[in-house]
């Protein structure tokens, strides 16, 4: 088992080939590796409670892991408490957490 | 160099364009802020974040001088991962890629950052413990 991180700054709304990054994150999962998402920039928009992100809510629905970053959050003025269930707040540093422990980090 | 892990960067983002480049410094940081070496491959318009001659300015529209608007710069943000890392006794490199340099004249960068080109990164990347690039897209 491996472990991929993807850095999502993309977003779904402007950004059509995020559905083929959510779906390659999402084949990862089920082929039994361990899948991050940490959403940056404009990727966090996705993550806001009834926003209709049908690639990005599967992911969700198959227990991958997602953390909003909470500066790029705070710079759209979204909340904790505006974020979809089982999506957690967190930092850049969770990035940098992956690379120390030799995760496959991968930018979209 | 001591013992810590070393990270890379390749980075291809010019500065005061694009979101990625504050990613990209939050990232240094919070590498620096976690122990590791950094060490950076600047290319294509990211090798202009260590342009020397970059100025700030005002802002005439909002009524601002030069010291009220505080404009940041990209160079002074290098020069500052710079110095904390100095002070956790942690590398921090910068490479930009020679060609374009040239191809912007934008020769003149602040100390403590170099021209080389593919070979460095490939040596940045091998050396590392992870290497992480950030495209454009």
């Amino acid at each position: 088992m491996s472990h991929y991180l993807f850095v999502q700054s993309q977003d779904g709304f402007t950004e059509t080939r995020t559905a083929q990054q959510f779906q390659l994150a999402g084949q990862l999962q089920e082929a039994g590796h361990n899948v991050s998402l940490v959403l940056v920039q404009n990727g966090v928009t996705q993550a806001r409670a009834g926003a209709r992100t049908e690639h990005f809510d599967r992911l969700l629905a198959q227990g991958v892991r997602v953390i909003a970053d909470e500066f790029s959050l705070r710079q759209r003025e979204i909340g904790a408490d505006d974020l979809k269930p089982d999506i957690a707040v967190g930092d850049v540093d969770v990035i940098i957490d992956a690379l120390l422990a030799k995760h496959k980090v991968i930018w979209n | 160099m001591n013992d810590k892990k070393i990270l890379t960067f390749a980075f291809m983002d010019p500065p005061f364009e694009s979101e990625r480049t504050i990613t990209f410094f939050r990232l240094l940081d919070a590498a620096l802020e976690k122990g590791a070496h950094v060490r950076v491959f600047a290319y294509e318009g990211a090798v202009a974040l260590a342009f020397a001659k970059q100025q700030t300015h005002g802002n005439a529209v909002h009524g601002r001088d030069n010291a009220a608007e505080n404009h940041p710069l990209t160079k002074d943000w290098i020069l500052a991962l710079q110095k904390k890392a100095a002070s956790k006794a942690l590398g921090f490199e910068w490479i930009n890629c020679g060609l374009c340099v040239d191809e912007r004249g934008v020769n003149e960068v602040v100390d403590g950052c170099g021209r080389g080109g593919p070979p460095d990164l490939w040596r940045y990347a091998s050396e590392a413990h992870n290497t992480l690039t950030i495209g454009t897209r």
